[in-house]
């Protein structure tokens, strides 16, 4: 009897129905959509931000001073200190290895380098010959990691600002990627052959240019070629200088910027556990010995900063949302609630105490809600993938607990809303409305 | 039914009957219409905040000397006077600009004679650690802006054993000066091996008075904004070299793109939902009536009479809702701005009639479904009939 009487009331008049599940369902879609972008923007601008290339810096901890001025160090070769490449496997078995996007290690070394193809170049030392920086790298380099897997990781992925043109460099090849206005006053394009030789070297190697770079930096005065080259010619082999590390990461917050040293255990494992910028700085400390891992400040804390204000902001776009769906909602469910009083009226003088009117009214409600918040959740993951691929190329993945969020507010609102005229029904006199007054 | 007298008085009726009916009606169409001007003043405002958010990144432009081939410290350089000529402000915005001039020269502690070669920069203009930014790991404020003071870089300071308020000796090819330390700064860059001082102590360091190595500058803006300040700032001084920091104003001006792009979207998104979900409420208030239409239309009202009636009403919600709204929604976005960027989100006056307006929209695109009530039989309506 309880069934039938729901079930009449919805097939009875369904339009009425029909738009009290509509202003439901919307309101619902602008929640899940909302809610969806929130939950999913933070990795999505955190993977966007690691454009801005690498955060973490690692060099030798016992260097001499870096004589570094707009990025080339004026060190000679046989000063300061180096490591060893064979440990960079290990950065992908610290505990958020995971969270590691991308890493190389530079060796740089001054060279001479001189076109085979304008002047005699069976002479080193002649006038053509010009002092530039050799910038050794990984482009594409398979790192094998103790785990027995290999990485694939390079300079792309450390500093994706470096616009080639032509082609990186093959890994151990005779290649190199020449800096666009060195090759500009050089004459060299690509598909020639450029010689190099380190003054402390007597041989030189001749590289096949295949892409000119410019990234705007003292790079576009260098030649860049692979890791093994600029070993051979500094006369260091299997060592770097610098590493370069781009690591997805939280934005520090006042418990992250709390020294380590003084946390209690239990903090410092939170810490630990969290993908602050610090605490991937010390687990990498941790695996490669020897090494000085500092923060690059000006990444981290411009990523840090925007993340957290676009983060508090779309949730408070999605309270807004919630806030005017929920009144839009209780409003139309209050109305619907009004007009029946008749009805309630009718089942009071047929003996129906104040208490199964509300039950029978209230599921008819939560029936609604159900339903109507069902279709706001579909509606909305539909328009938050459509936002999500038109902003950032990819959805965000439905997440179940959002339904349940969903639904549960559906029925909350729903019930708030037609509380009052509830409560106010079912005190009514039955006689007087029954006459209609 | 004419706009007669007998006209509004009905409709003031219509909203003095019932005042729990208006007030729910007022809250729907007021929530709508608050957060319409909220998300949309806070919108434009948070795009502009973004900006200078932004500059957390430092330096994004650089005035360099055009010819950049000679990489050695003392190589090409550019006139001191140049600083002079800059921009102070970009899209209202100060736009800090510090000159460089860089030597290797060789330092050590005073007292311990131990020189080792290390990168002196010297600096002028405002704002260095706006086009550096970085942590200050010790700082004596008192020192600061003093001539013969010195920032020093973290690694450099441990390198050399020094602390604030130690004093440094610089040398380079017998030209001898010395700085009081005031700062330790820890950027994680170049910097962090590096002397700042006085321009002027660097140029006599390196023998090159007058003569810097480059200007950085920290410009706040759009992406298309600091594009245009780096054409017209080349136009202005054509013997240097302007170009953006590729790094930093690439990947600012994409993230920026799509921080933009999400924020007018999902804005957009919520305002029209928020909208149809309004309406869809206020649809279901408004079918309530149709007792009344049944009792106007069996007393004689034409059908136009009583659509015009309800529109009237629908029109003064509206407005009422609107403004109320609005202007809640208005001083929301003010404390809001607050609390999501620390400072207050200015108020545009452009958003206010927008939101009321659509506010209006809403409420007679909500009135509509009366019109089908125009096909409504008095008769049946009496007779209780659904």
């Amino acid at each position: 009897m309880f069934l039938r009487l729901v079930t009449d009331s919805f097939t009875r008049r369904p339009r009425r129905k029909l738009l009290t599940m509509a202003a439901l369902a919307l309101g619902m879609a602008v929640a899940t959509a909302a809610l969806s972008v929130a939950l999913d923007v933070g990795d999505r601008l955190a993977q966007e931000f690691r454009s801005l290339g690498a955060n973490l810096l690692v060099t030798p901890e016992g260097d001499s001073l870096p004589l570094e001025i707009g990025g080339v160090d004026y060190r000679p070769v046989n000063a300061g200190a180096y490591l060893p490449e064979a440990d960079l496997g290990k950065l992908k078995t610290i505990f958020w290895r995971f969270n590691i996007i991308g890493f190389a290690p530079i060796l740089e070394v001054p060279i001479q380098a001189w076109s085979p193809a304008s002047k005699n170049w069976s002479s080193p030392g002649a006038k053509d010959q010009h002092q530039v920086t050799l910038i050794g790298t990984w482009s594409q380099h398979s790192v094998p990691i103790p785990d027995g897997t290999t990485y694939v990781s390079g300079i792309e992925k450390t500093n994706p600002w470096w616009n080639v043109e032509g082609n990186w460099f093959a890994e151990n090849s005779d290649e190199c990627v020449v800096g666009a206005a060195f090759a500009k006053k050089l004459g060299v394009k690509i598909g020639d052959t450029l010689n190099v030789a380190a003054g402390t070297q007597p041989d030189w190697h001749a590289l096949k240019v295949v892409g000119l770079l410019s990234t705007s930096g003292p790079e576009d005065n260098s030649v860049v070629a692979p890791l093994p080259i600029a070993q051979n010619l500094a006369g260091k082999p299997g060592q770097y200088r610098r590493l370069y590390v781009s690591v997805l990461t939280k934005p520090e917050d006042a418990f992250a910027r709390k020294d380590p040293k003084t946390m209690t255990p239990a903090e410092f494992d939170k810490w630990y556990c969290t993908p602050y910028i610090s605490s991937i700085a010390l687990q990498i400390g941790q695996e490669l010995k020897g090494t000085d891992v500092r923060v690059i400040r000006r990444v981290a804390e411009g990523e840090g900063n925007v993340l957290t204000r676009v983060r508090m902001l779309l949730w408070l776009v999605t309270f807004a949302a919630l806030l005017a769906a929920a009144l839009a909602v209780g409003a139309s469910a209050a109305a619907s609630v009004n007009e029946r009083r008749t009805e309630i009226g009718l089942m009071k003088a047929l003996g129906a105490g104040s208490g199964l009117v509300g039950v029978l009214l209230a599921a008819e409600q939560l029936l609604l809600a159900f339903v109507g918040g069902g279709i706001g959740y579909a509606l909305g993951i539909i328009l938050a993938r459509l936002l999500g691929e038109r902003i950032f190329g990819a959805a965000p993945e439905p997440k179940l607990f959002v339904l349940l969020i969903i639904l549960v507010l559906a029925a909350l609102i729903t019930l708030l809303g037609s509380a009052l005229p509830l409560r106010r029904a079912s005190r009514y006199d039955p006689a007087p409305i029954l006459r209609g007054e | 039914m004419p706009l007669t007298p007998m006209f509004w008085r009905i409709v003031r009726r219509l909203l003095t009957a019932n005042y729990g009916r208006v007030f729910v009606i007022l809250l729907a169409l007021g929530a709508g219409a608050a957060v319409t001007a909220a998300l949309l003043n806070l919108q434009i405002d948070a795009k502009r905040r973004l900006t200078t958010e932004f500059r957390a990144l430092g330096a994004n432009v650089i005035v360099a000397p055009r010819d950049t081939s000679n990489h050695d410290s003392n190589g090409t350089t550019l006139g001191q006077a140049l600083l002079t000529l800059l921009p102070a402000e970009n899209d209202g915005k100060h736009v800090p600009a510090v000159a460089f001039l860089y030597v290797i020269g060789e330092v050590s502690k005073a007292g311990t004679r131990h020189y080792q070669p290390a990168v002196i920069a010297g600096t002028q203009g405002q704002g260095l650690a706006s086009v550096r930014p970085g942590r200050r790991t010790e700082f004596f404020a008192a020192e600061e802006g003093n001539s013969h003071a010195c920032e020093v870089g973290a690694k450099a300071a441990a390198q050399f054993g020094v602390h604030a308020g130690d004093t440094l000796l610089l040398r380079n090819h017998g030209r001898e000066s010395s700085c009081k330390i005031y700062s330790i700064v820890a950027s994680g860059g170049a910097e962090d091996t590096q002397i700042f001082t006085g321009l002027a102590t660097a140029q006599s360091l390196a023998g090159l008075p007058g003569r810097i190595s480059l200007i950085q500058l920290s410009v706040t803006g759009t992406p298309d904004s600091i594009g245009r300040f780096i054409t017209d700032l080349a136009r202005q001084i054509p013997g240097a070299d302007v170009h953006g920091i590729k790094q930093f104003a690439d990947a600012e001006g994409r993230i920026y793109n799509r921080i933009s792009g999400l924020l007018s979207s999902t804005v957009l998104l919520v305002l029209l939902l928020t909208s149809l979900c309004v309406m869809a409420g206020m649809s279901n208030v408004a079918i309530e009536r149709r007792n009344d239409v049944g009792l106007m239309k069996a007393i004689g009202g034409s059908v136009r009479g009583v659509v015009r009636l309800f529109l009237a009403e629908a029109i003064i919600l509206g407005i009422t809702g609107g403004i109320v709204g609005s202007a809640v929604g208005l001083l929301l976005s003010i404390w809001l701005g607050k609390a999501v960027f620390g400072v207050a989100a200015e108020p545009r006056w452009i958003v206010y009639p927008f939101a009321v307006g659509l506010t209006i929209l809403v409420s007679i695109a909500s009135a509509f479904p009366l019109r089908r009530l125009a096909s409504i039989r008095p008769a049946s309506v009496f007779r209780g009939e659904g």
